[in-house]
């Protein structure tokens, strides 16, 4: 088994301790291997982004964390997801627990077409994690505001969230994610499918929730990885190419390939 | 490649070939859009013709003639079992119809001269026609001993003849008659013969004779047509030759001497005797009856109220609408619950397989299969093997269930799939459990989907014949069935039973249980259609 701290070079300059602890991930659809051989140590508390051309496997990695390749019909996970201890890429691990404590918010806004507030109430509803009506519409109000939604929503919690506008949608699918207070939060491409203001919007809401919650996100956007995360992952054909803190990344990669991405030159 | 390559840039506005290219490209847009409109004007063209011929056929249907009868109600005659016995008055067919063919006796007393005039004239109403008037009577026991009025359908043959609908007639009013004399023949055993003179001897009449020959000429016959004599109730027919001088009658009913005088009319009905239902004689009856204020159209409501039916005039589309609704309540008992749950499972529980792959060509196939095989299969097992009850709507509706499955399953797999991936994905990364998510989520947006072609698949079924026949719900039912495994048939049978009446009457009655079956089907159509536009959703 590999030590934790020998991944990358710079882990130690971020002070916060491993959250999620990858080892040795291979994934596989079919035949075909997707991921080859990953371990990343991602700390919690903080934002940490992935990046790299399509197709390296950003998606399929950022997925094996809440176990979402499990619906994926040939998809196969091999190797070790540690969170706070435990594996949880076995079968003793239910996924539908898992997935309570790590959320996930999709490329696309995904509302329900329900109400606003059924959006935000769902999850702790199947979770059972409020007793009363007041504990709901407390679990809702408060999801919303930590969206910063809820002064915009506040007066039609009672109309459908696929009426709201797509930034607004995202922040619905984020407030939903966070209503059951998980402890990491997946977002793959949040505000690809935005314009650069509501963009602008999810940004600060991800730097307010690093507070709270370990959030890892996928992006195309070199500016946006560079202004909202701490660590940087740089993938490229399904491998770990370089892993370390943004700023280092970015100002002097270590390998030829990141730097050949990040100044534009393929991917 | 080559021109593309070496042409100088972007066609220009005022390029000749780009220009006819473009004419072209129009001419086709055009004429794609002919065909479309063709093609839409064809099919309601036809769907125009079948409802036009199918909805002028049922009108006849929809109204029919009653006879009015004012029957003195004797208790021997009515109530065998006296007052206290309201069953025995209803089932008392034969009293009542007694009490009609006494009144008809009355009305007509020529009628009695020899038996096969007296089958003549109760032929004016049907037997069974009495049951009506026989459950009114039964829930009125303190009518005895009154005279009552009742109406009561008048056979089917004469409401044709009175629609217009057995012969064509040129009708036309004569001159005044002057005198009507009887002339006694020689041999006193032959019929009395009337000698009527008209103010402009008949001149008129004369007239429209020559016409009908030459209208029925082509026939052949000599004296294809009868022409009858009327002033007031009272009715005459023309002897043969009609080219006689003076022209000879034959009484029919009334008196004749009460021809003259008044406004004397003339019917020619351009079809002999011999080659309908009814005869001369039972044509004046109805037109004395109808003269006298006895007969008059009204809605057949009988037709809805009634179940089935030797006898077109009383028949009615009840019992099979019922026995209709028991056999599509088990139908979509079966068909939609199982087609859902298949449909689920396949959709989101199965893996992708050689063998799911199997099941799914299987019930596309099976949706293709015809109907007819269904009912071999539904006679072999339901009937010979588990020994359910034969003509029973249980035994069809699971037949058409079956028939129906394969349907549902498909317009169920389709309206799952239109739920977008991105739903579930939701769901699941909540934490919802595969179940969760496929009953919190999938199936409430998919269910308008579902319905539809659940209901549609329905409407299918709803129309199918074949496999009924073959199970045995072709059996005549006058009964309404009481649940689903009495005896019983279902509207498309009756339809076809039907349609295979001998008496023309059959016709329309036909036309118009078709038009009972269209209305259910367009309103099971129409509420598909509110559903789908209902809950649409578009992403
Ligand atoms: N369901 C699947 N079945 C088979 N192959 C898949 C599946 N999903 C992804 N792949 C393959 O796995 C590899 C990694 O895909 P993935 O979606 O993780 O890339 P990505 O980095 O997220 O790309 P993008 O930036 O375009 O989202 C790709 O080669 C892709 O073709
Ligand atoms: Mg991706």
């Amino acid at each position: 088994m590999p030590d934790t701290s020998s991944h990358s070079a710079t882990t130690a300059s971020i002070a916060t301790a491993t959250k999620v602890d990858c080892r040795n991930i291979n994934v596989f659809y079919g035949d075909k291997q997707a991921i080859f051989d990953i371990s990343m140590a991602i700390p919690g508390r903080s934002v940490t982004s992935f990046i790299g051309p399509s197709g390296c496997g950003k998606s399929t990695f950022l997925r094996c964390i809440n176990r979402m390749n499990d619906t994926i019909e040939n998809a196969r996970v091999e190797g070790q997801v540690i969170i706070e201890g435990e594996n949880v890429n076995t079968d003793a691990v239910d996924p539908v627990l898992l997935r309570s404590r790590v959320g996930m918010v999709f490329q696309k806004p995904n509302p329900f077409p329900k109400s606003i507030y059924d959006n935000v109430a769902y999850g702790p509803r199947i979770h059972g994690l409020a007793r009363t009506r007041e504990d709901m519409d407390a679990v809702v109000q408060n999801s919303l505001t930590r969206a910063g939604l809820w002064e915009e929503v506040k007066d039609r919690l009672g109309e459908p969230g696929t009426g709201l506008s797509g930034g607004q949608q995202q922040r619905l699918c984020i407030a939903r994610a966070i209503a059951v207070s998980p402890e990491i939060i997946l977002m793959d491409e949040p505000c690809s499918a935005l314009d650069p203001i509501a963009t602008a919007k999810i940004e600060e809401l991800i730097d307010e929730l690093r507070e709270r919650f370990c959030i890892v996100i996928v992006t195309h956007s070199m500016q946006q990885a560079a202004r909202v995360s701490q660590r940087t992952a740089f993938f490229h054909l399904g491998k770990l190419v370089e892993f370390g803190d943004t700023e280092q990344v970015f100002t002097n990669p270590t390998d030829d390939r990141t730097q050949d991405y990040i100044t534009g030159r393929f991917g | 490649m080559t021109k593309l390559i070496s042409s100088p840039g972007p066609s220009r506005f005022d390029d000749p070939e780009a220009l006819s290219r473009l004419k072209k490209r129009h001419a086709a847009e055009r004429r794609f859009r002919l065909y479309g409109q063709l093609a839409i004007s064809f099919a309601i063209l036809f769907l125009g013709l079948l409802i036009v011929s199918i909805g002028s056929q049922a009108v006849s249907a929809f109204s029919h003639h009653q006879v009015t009868f004012h029957l003195p109600l004797n208790e021997e005659t009515v109530a065998p079992n006296g007052p206290g016995d309201p069953e025995a008055v209803e089932e008392n067919i034969s009293g009542f119809y007694q009490l009609v063919r006494e009144d008809l006796a009355r009305t007509f007393p020529e009628a009695g001269e020899t038996p096969a005039r007296t089958r003549e004239v109760n032929a004016l109403v049907t037997r069974l026609a009495v049951i009506p008037m026989a459950r009114e009577t039964s829930e009125h026991l303190d009518w005895l001993g009154e005279t009552r009025r009742y109406r009561t359908a008048l056979s089917d043959d004469l409401d044709l003849y009175l629609k217009g609908a057995v012969a064509d007639e040129i009708e036309i009013s004569l001159a005044e008659i002057l005198r009507a004399e009887q002339i006694r023949a020689e041999d006193s055993d032959a019929p009395p013969r009337i000698r009527l003179t008209s103010a402009d001897e008949f001149a008129s009449l004369r007239d429209a004779l020559a016409r009908a020959s030459a209208l029925t000429a082509d026939r052949g016959e000599a004296g294809g047509f009868s022409v009858l004599v009327q002033n007031g109730a009272n009715l005459v027919r023309l002897l043969p030759p009609y080219d006689s001088q003076p022209l000879l009658f034959e009484p029919m009913t009334g008196t004749p001497a009460n021809l003259a005088g008044g406004k004397p009319e003339a019917r020619i009905i351009l079809l002999p005797e011999s080659a309908r239902n009814v005869t001369d004689r039972q044509i004046a009856w109805t037109l004395a009856l109808q003269e006298q204020g006895r007969i008059r159209s009204s809605l057949n409501w009988a037709l809805l109220t009634n179940s089935d039916s030797t006898y077109p005039e009383i028949a009615g589309v009840l019992a099979a609408i019922v026995g209709s609704l028991f056999t599509m309540f088990v139908t979509a008992a079966i068909a939609i619950p199982i087609g859902i749950c298949a449909a689920l499972y396949l959709e989101e529980y199965a893996p992708k397989n050689r063998v799911t792959d199997l099941i799914e060509v299987n019930i596309n196939n099976l949706a293709a299969v015809p109907s007819i095989v269904f009912g071999l299969l539904g006679a072999a097992v339901f009937l010979n093997f588990l020994a359910l009850p034969r003509s029973a709507p249980l035994v069809g509706g699971l037949v058409l269930g079956l028939l129906t499955l394969p349907t549902v399953i498909i317009a169920a797999r389709a309206a799952l799939r239109t739920v977008p991936p991105s739903i579930r994905a939701a769901a699941l990364g909540l934490g919802a459990s595969k179940t969760q998510t496929v009953f919190h989520h999938v199936l409430p947006l998919a269910a308008p989907g579902i319905l539809t072609g659940a209901i549609i698949g329905m409407a299918r079924a709803l129309g199918e014949t074949a496999p009924l026949l073959l199970i045995g719900m072709v059996a005549f039912v006058a009964e309404v069935p009481g649940g689903p495994t009495d005896e019983a048939t279902a509207l498309p049978v009756l339809i076809y039973k039907w349609s295979t009446g001998a008496e023309r009457a059959w016709e329309p009655n036909t036309a118009a249980a078709i038009l009972v079956l269209l209305t259910f089907m367009v309103v099971m159509n129409a509420v598909a259609v509110f559903l789908r536009r209902r809950f649409e959703r578009r992403w």
